[in-house]
């Protein structure tokens, strides 16, 4: 009897306890202002370039300071999710477009258009914006971008009588015209790690004017045609007709295929731009590599951007003072720093082209920040299920096609009835 | 609920005994309330109430978002997971992965703990080594195992080229390799606490039942069956149980290995209900998920812990 | 007969050390190795050449060494209290008969199988009410109410292999219960409360959900957050610096079997069960 009301007692303690409203409180007093910065770097460079950008903040605005706590990028998703739903979450979050819009569309980011200048505005790229830009409002800056860029060996392709392509872009054909030529002496001419599939596909489709998805949110229909499937074909007629792809890389991640390409087994290797900076560190001394073009198909090189992004908790008690510390943050002195630190391409016009300037002649930054002017906004951000999708449809659909347990139609299919069966 | 000692007390007459029964056993009952109540308390709190809250959204459209507005929708849920195909795809994956790795973790362990307990030379060195796979965090594990199954660049391959096998499988990779090699790891990864359990556990059989089982001329397999099996059974059916459910709700390994690829092979349940609570962030519907799991899981338990309780009561009577 | 037994026995054990061991061989192996050598085709267990900076790398980055400092109080007491609160309710556990323990150990079991994921907000929500979220304090609270039901169900399963009649003989012998239980069953107990406390510390140690989602201030986080931060963005791993950390990560625990393993045998049984 008596343990019976004990555990009563403390089910009721608990449950009065929960329904207690908690909100997160923030300070409201006119006196200093902190504010907390999540910041997600990895590597040391890019940690030192965000608290200099920090320090300069907090010596010139003695009366707004803003802490750094520092996290991690594996693990981020479900931290701020916690964060978030339990009112904890801090005043600036560091985090990227695709992860970033499904909270804005639960309501937990503040709207930046006020407070976004308008120099600012001219200076990010329009589709960059529209990337970050959720029902009108904009939810985020943009800080840095990547873009898919191909990697090549100077000597082998030189050894196989090809010429180094120099214009502004290149097409997706004279890729594949290299590849085929260089594929000899037991070498293969391309290296792509492909076990993550979807988000190259997805991402390199715009040039061939793939869209994937109508329409956003919960009304979002897919739409798999000629322009999205160009491009997953023309990797299974590369790999298994001209096999000039190092089969192994299909399933490996785009980490794992740079060591063939170091070790001269493949010519070339597509790879995420940031990678220019582990290629300069990581290969054997005296390889030759370049950068080639960048990749353009019948609709052009665009390609879809994914920003690094600075957004403000629409809880925050401080919404203007922190959204004043993303403009310090974002221009074009610390950006350009920034992006220098972590290899990636600034989200700014003009935080390019001083980059441009500033490492134009190192090898590869010329032809990765001048593909930084084809990224562009692209549906699948907006569309509610598109994490599910890619997780459970998408990516296995995509290894059976490139492993042929599949053919074209089985893959456009698979994409199709997985989608309409995850929204019924 | 009665301690056994007090039943079996010889007693000179019934009715002094049965009064002096009555006060002893209400002292004992409250005695092992007492013993209990520390561990009840916080369990209470931080798990059955997190948990009958968790639980309670199943029977709701709950979503994630800022202003939560959700209604009571009765076992709609329910039905949608009937029809929902990927799931139950995801629970044959589950199924397969969790008795793979439970039956082989058991069988390796229990030979393990046996050399252990055989007296060879360095048994305290290679007690000692033998935890090595408890020493990592999950983090460590997976990317130690993806360099070692790397297709290119790692030592399986390198070795099993140097004896002239195929050496460039990418088995992390391949349709076929992946379950297989997820399992592997599963079980490199649970047997220090099976092995420790049951290490534990021999330890604590009496040496002279063995003894006087080989005075018998009982041979090494007889004493297994005879001595041994019998005192370690309760203990290898908690560990069993216990591993089947740790295994069956494991997904930060295959996910960090795998991510559920190639083409879905080692999509796992929790892995699944992962993605439909915090990517879709459809809280209530993976709530339905996740009711439904424990409700399999405990029921594959029933059965066999109940087949358990029965051999127990068959060899007590014996 | 005996004679080929042997061999064989060492044999397997060699196979079962070599298969437990060599992972961490290699990481080991990985963690003195320049980025370079990672990244290339070549695959030999000593680097080509020794590249030590892995390890002041890693002890430099996002305070390793206090991280670990934050596991082990967290492992330490957490292990403590497990302990402490299981041993006597799983005794009561084990000794019971019938229906109310069936529906215990059921309860304890049924716990487990639900999918954390979906516990943790709720969770997140009441240790906020009671003060205790993004604090080390609150999760060794929860860590200790997650291994609960592991400790009791193991250690009640321990209690259970040892025959009542040992308790019995010692009652009839004129022993109160508390000594009975201090001088006979403990002992024997003993090798179980060791695995039991073994299993704590690691699981403890290893945990990274919790810890993740429960402490927000990095000056709180525990090993497993910091060595995480070695991943960064798209999957890219430093993987140098990752296994010095890992490498460094795994001494404590090493440690810790060490000086249990010693425990883990009984002998004290021999001779208490006389005809």
């Amino acid at each position: 009897m008596k343990s019976r009301r004990l555990v009563a007692a403390a089910l009721a303690a608990a449950a009065s306890l929960l329904f207690t409203a908690c909100s997160s409180g923030g300070d409201s007093a006119d006196g200093p202002v902190t504010l907390k910065f999540q910041s997600l770097s990895d590597q040391p460079a890019a940690i030192a370039a965000t608290n200099k950008i920090v320090d300069d903040w907090n010596k010139a605005h003695p009366d707004i300071k803003v802490e750094v706590v520092q996290a991690g990028w594996d693990g981020v998703y479900d931290k701020l999710i916690t964060q978030f739903n339990a009112g904890s979450a801090p005043d600036i979050i560091h985090y990227e477009a695709a992860g970033v819009v499904p909270f804005a569309k639960d309501g937990y980011l503040a709207d930046l258009t006020p407070y976004l200048s308008e120099q600012k505005k001219t200076d990010i790229p329009k589709g960059v914006l529209d990337s970050v830009t959720v029902d009108n409002q904009v939810i985020a800056y943009p800080t840095e971008l990547q873009s898919y860029v191909v990697f090549a060996n100077r000597a082998l392709l030189q050894k196989a009588g090809v010429t180094i392509p120099t214009g502004d872009t290149m097409t997706w054909d004279q890729l594949r015209e290299i590849a085929r030529a260089t594929t000899r002496d037991g070498a293969y001419g391309l290296g792509w790690g492909l076990s993550s599939p979807t988000a190259a596909m997805v991402a390199l489709a715009p040039g061939f004017g793939g869209k994937y998805f109508d329409g956003t949110g919960t009304d979002a229909k897919i739409s798999v045609g000629q322009g999205e499937m160009a491009l997953p074909q023309l990797v299974d007629a590369m790999a298994h007709q001209d096999n000039s792809i190092l089969p192994v890389t299909l399933t490996q991640s785009g980490s794992n295929a740079l060591a063939p390409f170091y070790a001269g087994q493949t010519a070339m290797t597509i790879q995420g731009s940031f990678q220019a900076a582990n290629i300069a560190k990581d290969a054997p001394a005296g390889f030759d590599w370049v950068v080639l073009p960048p990749l353009a198909g019948p609709a052009g090189p665009a390609q879809a951007a994914n920003p690094q992004t600075l957004s403000v908790n629409k809880d925050s008690a401080h919404v203007e003072q922190a959204a004043q510390f993303i403009e310090f943050f974002t221009n074009t002195e610390n950006l350009a720093a920034l992006n220098e630190a972590d290899a990636l391409i600034p989200a700014t016009t003009s935080a390019r082209e001083a980059l441009t300037t500033k490492l134009g002649a190192q090898n590869g930054w010329k032809e990765i920040l001048s593909s930084g002017q084809y990224l562009t906004s692209a549906p699948y951000l907006f569309v509610d299920k598109y994490a599910q999708w890619k997780d459970t449809v998408a990516t296995p659909a995509y290894q059976k096609f490139l492993a042929k347990q599949i053919d074209a139609n089985g893959l456009s299919k698979e994409l199709t009835d997985g989608w309409n069966s995850i929204n019924r | 609920m009665t301690l056994a000692a007090d039943t079996r007390a010889p007693a000179p007459a019934p009715a002094p005994r049965k009064r002096r029964q009555g006060t002893m056993a209400r002292s004992r009952r409250r005695e092992a309330i007492a013993l209990v109540m520390p561990s009840l308390i916080p369990i209470l709190v931080l798990s059955v109430a997190p948990l009958v809250m968790g639980l309670a959204l199943a029977f709701t459209d709950a979503r994630l978002v800022r202003n939560p507005d959700y209604d009571f929708t009765g076992i709609d849920n329910f039905t949608k997971l009937a029809g929902n195909s990927f799931f139950w795809d995801s629970l044959r994956i589950g199924l397969i992965w969790t008795v793979g790795v439970t039956v082989l973790q058991l069988a390796a362990s229990m030979g393990l703990a046996l050399l252990l307990n055989s007296g060879l030379k360095l048994q305290g060195l290679t007690r000692v080594l033998a935890l090595i796979p408890w020493a990592m965090p999950p983090v460590v594990v997976a990317i130690m195992w993806q360099m070692i199954y790397s297709a290119n660049g790692g030592p399986l391959n390198a070795f099993l080229g140097s004896v002239g096998l195929p050496d460039d499988t990418n088995w992390l990779g391949d349709f076929s390799t992946a379950l297989p090699a997820v399992i592997v790891v599963g079980v490199w990864v649970g047997m220090p606490q099976t092995t420790v359990t049951l290490l534990a556990g021999l330890q604590q059989i009496p040496q002279d039942l063995h003894e006087a089982a080989a005075v018998d001329g009982a041979g090494a397999w007889r004493r297994f069956t005879a001595v041994t099996w019998p005192s370690l059974r309760p203990i290898v059916t908690s560990i069993t149980s216990l591993n089947f459910i740790w295994n069956f709700n494991s997904f930060s390994l295959v996910y960090v290995l795998t991510e559920g690829g190639p083409g879905g092979k080692t999509m796992v349940p929790v892995l699944f209900i992962y993605l439909e609570a915090f990517k879709n962030r459809n809280i209530g519907y993976a709530a339905a998920m996740g009711l439904v799991l424990v409700i399999i899981v405990v029921l594959l338990l029933a059965v066999y812990l109940r087949s358990q309780f029965r051999d127990d009561r068959a060899e007590r009577g014996r | 007969m005996r004679v080929l037994l042997r061999p064989a026995q060492y044999l397997a054990l060699a196979a079962y050390i070599l298969f437990l061991g060599f992972p961490l061989l290699w990481l080991i192996s990985a963690s003195v190795k320049s980025s370079g050598e990672l990244n290339s085709l070549t695959v030999s267990l000593l680097p080509q050449q020794w590249h030590w900076d892995n390890y002041s790398d890693a002890l430099d980055r996002q305070g390793l060494v206090h991280s670990a400092g934050n596991s082990l109080v967290v492992a330490l007491v957490s292990t403590a209290l497990v302990i402490v609160i299981a041993l006597p309710a799983s005794y009561v556990l084990a000794r019971l008969k019938g229906k109310i323990r069936a529906a215990g150990v059921g309860w304890i079991l049924v716990s487990q199988v639900f999918p954390v994921v979906l516990v943790i907000l709720p969770l997140f929500l009441i240790l906020r009410t009671i003060g205790l979220a993004d604090s080390l304090a609150g999760l060794t609270l929860v860590h200790t109410t997650y291994t609960l039901p592991f400790a009791l169900w193991m250690l009640q399963g321990y209690v259970s292999a040892i025959p009542v009649d040992l308790e019995e003989a010692g009652a009839m012998d004129g022993a109160g219960r508390w000594t009975v239980l201090r001088r006979i069953v403990f002992p024997l107990l003993m090798p179980g409360i060791v695995a039991t406390a073994m299993f704590s510390f690691v699981s403890s140690w290893n945990e990274f959900f919790f810890a993740l989602v429960l402490l927000q201030s990095p000056e709180n986080y525990t090993l497993p957050i910091t060595l995480n931060m070695f991943i960064g963005g798209e999957g890219k791993v430093s993987l140098g610096p990752l296994a010095a950390g890992a490498v460094l990560a795994a001494i404590p625990s090493i440690v810790f079997f060490t000086i249990l393993r010693r425990r883990l045998t009984s002998g004290l049984m021999a001779g208490a069960v006389k005809g």
